[in-house]
């Protein structure tokens, strides 16, 4: 098999997503896009614009209302994932594999499970997806992010940075090929939400993970970003908006 | 690509669940509680129901009497109705009987003298009255005492004593003695009455020398059981007419219902030959049943100083021998009558009307070159003899003494053997007079007691007191039934609020673990580990709480019971069921919450506050 050095990590072409809530509808319209290989993509854009939907669609937890073509390449070797296809066949199970296997998932407000303490909630996608417990990688991380102590405690007895940090771990401790944040930052202040940043965009370019950030705030990416999606919203009528994702130059 | 070795998730879901009832311990405790408040009363009752009534049924099926079945009538049973009903479904043990007045026994006091009447029971292997009151089966020349009979005898185990059978034959007294070797003493539940319990030939022994036979393999002497005659009819020639009235006469109080006049082939098909020119032939009869030696007598009496030929016949025992199938003709006329038929004198004479002196029947008149001739006849038993050729026969037919003929005739409904070391026919034992049976257990008494009274057999038996426990038991079971069917509703109702209310509180957490990478098939098993871990904890609590409160109950009751009873108590089996009926109610209560846990949409349960 060639390998096309080029080739997306994840394409999304002619995709849109349509909810109503009432008498409102909302479309978001993705004509394109490309996510490569370990580059961090920022999704930047005003609230209700369309930037958690898009990451869903992206996380595979939401079935796009119409898409032409929707693929993910993991294996640089291999053939890229038909997601529209698995949708289309109603493959859940196989679109639960993938997350499992290749995603990692960012909350913001970490998403951890107030069930099990920190070390359980890292090491969870990595015993789901069958690899060894992380060890002594996990004492290393937690030290370099200043989780050192906390390993054993509870999430509640964390503070939203620690949260931040533990979740940002849980993401990126099972080798997934795609990270998706959704404002991982927005809780916490400015100063620290830079340095998560910057603690998140560097373990993500050791394991050579691409990044999907969506932040409200592109100043803090704006610097580390190598793409940038941003929407363009209209309103169609009285009750329905439109929101078209595009590429920023 | 490095691909994940083994993932398992479905392997994580009972630990995360467990996980999380562990986080919320407080509201794990008190479902867990209020499970075990349901069971622990369901486990008391159920303890208490199967505790009771098997104290009550251990206190029958301990005592074999409960389990006996007792003929209320005497009447005959057939060796074959054993064979049959020892085979049918809950019969623990049968064996024959004999009438009451023929298994007394005397027996002597063996130090001051003086003879007592003993009741002789006859017992066999599998006996439970004695196996299950610590006796041994007694074998032969052994015996086994009740309380009683050893108390008056003043005898134990080990002692010997002398078994007197008497008798009277021929207007003299006889008497037969056994010694008896005594291998244990019943305990006085057995029975209150003096019995002796042996084996079974030794009652039939002691039967058979009553009745006065004897028994050569213990040295009593006594005559053979010999057979019966019996005939199909009788057929009487006479040199003129009967009277109508003298005719009519010969079926009063004789045992024949029927007198009809016999034309030549009549004669001629009963006896092979004609009746003398002349001579008219009335047929005696009684359709459908014997002919008996008494009837035949009673006719001779009421044709006594009349000039007749009186000749009993029968017509369908039919033989083979020498290779050939015979039809013989009886025949026993004195030379007199003989002649007048035509027939040269016959070597075995008149009508004797007796089976003994057997060599004289076994000869016959044929056309046959070897002698003896072994011969086989149909019947209950194939009779077996040979047959001595001692002339060519007169007529087309073999001719046998009619004697023969109907000792053959009764084999047909009797079983009967040729005794070769007397030449005769002896009468084998035809049935017996009665029967102990034992149910396997207390629940078959009733259905062998239908079973019994349904081919007209009155039986004497504890139905009534089983069929009170089986009575109780249903009721108490319906009872047990309800309050359950109560209690698992609630229990039910609370596991399915809690359940669903736990996957409602918790829509976000199963949100993330469908994005973390657990697929719908995955999250439902959540609710349903949550479920079972629930129902298990509640039920070790629940176990916890009926075992201290059965010890009380049974603590209290003690006085009330023997050892080893108890009031509230549950056999492993029922354990067992509690376990796998719990953990299938906790399965289907937990659906409705697994059913909704796979309906949650992780990307609105994410960002849910």
């Amino acid at each position: 098999m060639t390998t096309d050095p080029v080739a997306p990590l994840a394409l999304m072409q002619g995709a849109s997503k349509r909810r109503a809530q009432g008498e409102s509808v909302f479309e978001l319209q993705v004509p394109d896009l490309r996510i490569a290989p370990g580059e961090l993509v920022a999704v930047a854009g005003d609230s209700g614009c369309g930037k958690s939907t898009l990451l869903d669609m992206l996380a595979l937890v939401m079935e796009p209302t119409r898409m032409e073509r929707f693929e993910m390449r993991f294996d640089p070797d291999g053939a890229p994932v038909d997601v529209r296809s698995l949708w289309l066949s109603s493959g859940e199970t196989a679109l639960a594999a993938l997350r499992r296997d290749y995603l990692g998932y960012v909350l913001q407000t970490g998403g951890l499970l107030p069930f099990l303490d920190v070390a359980a909630n890292i090491g969870l996608p990595s015993r789901i997806k069958g690899l060894p417990e992380p060890g002594a990688a996990l004492d290393a991380l937690a030290e370099r992010l200043g989780l050192a102590g906390c390993l054993r405690r509870m999430p509640d007895a964390l503070s939203i940075g620690q949260r931040q940090r533990v979740a940002i771990l849980r993401a990126l401790m099972h080798q997934p090929r795609l990270v998706l944040a959704d404002e991982p930052t927005a809780a916490v202040d400015k100063a620290r939400a830079g340095r998560i940043m910057a603690d998140f965009h560097a373990l993500a370019r050791e394991r050579s993970v691409a990044v999907v950030v969506v932040t409200h705030d592109l100043d803090l990416v704006r610097s580390l970003a190598d793409k940038t999606y941003g929407f363009l919203m209209e309103r169609v009528s009285e009750h329905e908006t439109r929101s078209l994702c595009f590429l920023e130059t | 690509m490095e691909r994940p070795a083994r993932p398992r998730p479905l392997r994580l879901i009972p630990a995360l669940a467990a996980a999380h009832l562990r986080h919320e311990w407080i509201l794990t405790l008190c479902l867990v509680i209020a499970l075990a408040a349901v069971i622990a009363p369901l486990l008391v009752l159920l303890g208490l129901k199967h505790g009771t009534i098997e104290t009550l049924r251990d206190r029958l099926v301990e005592d074999p009497m409960f389990r006996e079945l007792r003929p209320a009538q005497t009447r005959e049973y057939a060796p074959e109705w054993f064979a049959r009903a020892a085979a049918w479904p809950g019969v623990g043990f049968l064996t024959p009987t004999v009438l009451p007045l023929s298994s007394v026994l005397q027996i002597p006091h063996p130090r001051r003298g003086g003879a007592e009447l003993y009741d002789l029971v006859p017992t066999a292997r599998g006996d439970p009255l004695l196996i299950e009151n610590g006796a041994p089966v007694p074998g032969a020349g052994e015996v086994v005492l009740t309380t009683e009979a050893a108390r008056r005898l003043e005898v134990s185990p080990g002692d010997t004593i002398t078994a007197r059978v008497t008798r009277s034959r021929g207007g003299r007294s006889e008497v037969a003695e056994a010694p008896l070797n005594i291998v244990a003493v019943l305990p006085p539940r057995a029975g209150t009455l003096a019995r002796i319990y042996a084996p079974l030939d030794f009652v039939l022994d002691v039967e058979a020398y009553k009745e006065g036979y004897g028994a050569p393999s213990r040295g009593w002497a006594g005559a053979s059981p010999e057979p019966f005659l019996s005939f199909d009819g009788v057929m009487l020639l006479l040199p003129e007419p009967l009277p109508p009235i003298e005719r009519t006469g010969l079926i009063i109080n004789t045992g024949f219902a029927r007198i009809g006049e016999l034309d030549p082939g009549g004669v001629e098909e009963r006896l092979g030959l004609a009746a003398p020119d002349g001579w008219k032939g009335y047929d005696l009869e009684t359709p459908g049943a014997t002919v008996t030696l008494s009837a035949i007598r009673a006719v001779e009496q009421k044709l006594r100083g009349r000039e007749r030929i009186l000749m009993p016949y029968v017509t369908e025992v039919t033989w083979a021998g020498a290779g050939v199938h015979m039809h013989p003709v009886g025949i026993s006329l004195e030379p007199a009558d003989a002649a007048r038929l035509g027939l040269p004198p016959l070597p075995w004479g008149g009508f004797a009307g007796r089976a003994s002196e057997g060599r004289q029947w076994t000869r016959a008149l044929a056309n046959i070159d070897t002698s003896p001739v072994e011969v086989s006849v149909p019947g209950v038993v194939p009779v077996v003899f040979p047959l001595e050729i001692v002339g060519a026969s007169p007529l087309a037919r073999p001719v046998v003494p009619v004697e023969l003929m109907g000792i053959l005739r009764t084999a047909q409904q009797r079983a009967v053997e040729f005794d070769p070391a007397s030449g005769g026919f002896l009468m084998l034992r035809g049935g017996y007079r009665g029967f102990r049976m034992y149910a396997r257990s207390i629940d078959d008494v009733p259905g062998l007691y239908q079973r019994l009274t349904g081919e007209g057999i009155e039986v004497i038996a504890e139905v009534e007191a089983i069929e009170r426990i089986q009575v109780l038991d249903a009721g108490l079971s319906r009872l047990f039934w309800l309050i359950a069917l109560l209690g698992f509703s609630g229990g039910v109702a609370v596991l399915v609020a809690s359940l669903y209310a736990a996957v409602e509180r918790r829509r976000r957490d199963l949100g993330v673990l469908r994005l973390v990478g657990f697929a719908r098939r995955h999250v439902f098993f959540f609710p349903v580990a949550q479920g079972m871990i629930i129902a298990g904890l509640g039920l070790g609590a629940g176990m916890v709480a009926y075992m201290g409160l059965a010890a009380t109950i049974n603590r209290a009751f003690a006085d009330d019971l023997a050892p080893g009873e108890k009031f509230c108590t549950l056999p492993p089996e029922y354990v067992l069921t509690a376990v796998v009926a719990t953990l299938l109610l906790a399965v289907l209560s937990s659906l409705a919450a697994a059913w909704r846990a796979t309906h949650i949409d992780p990307a609105e349960a994410i960002r849910e506050q």
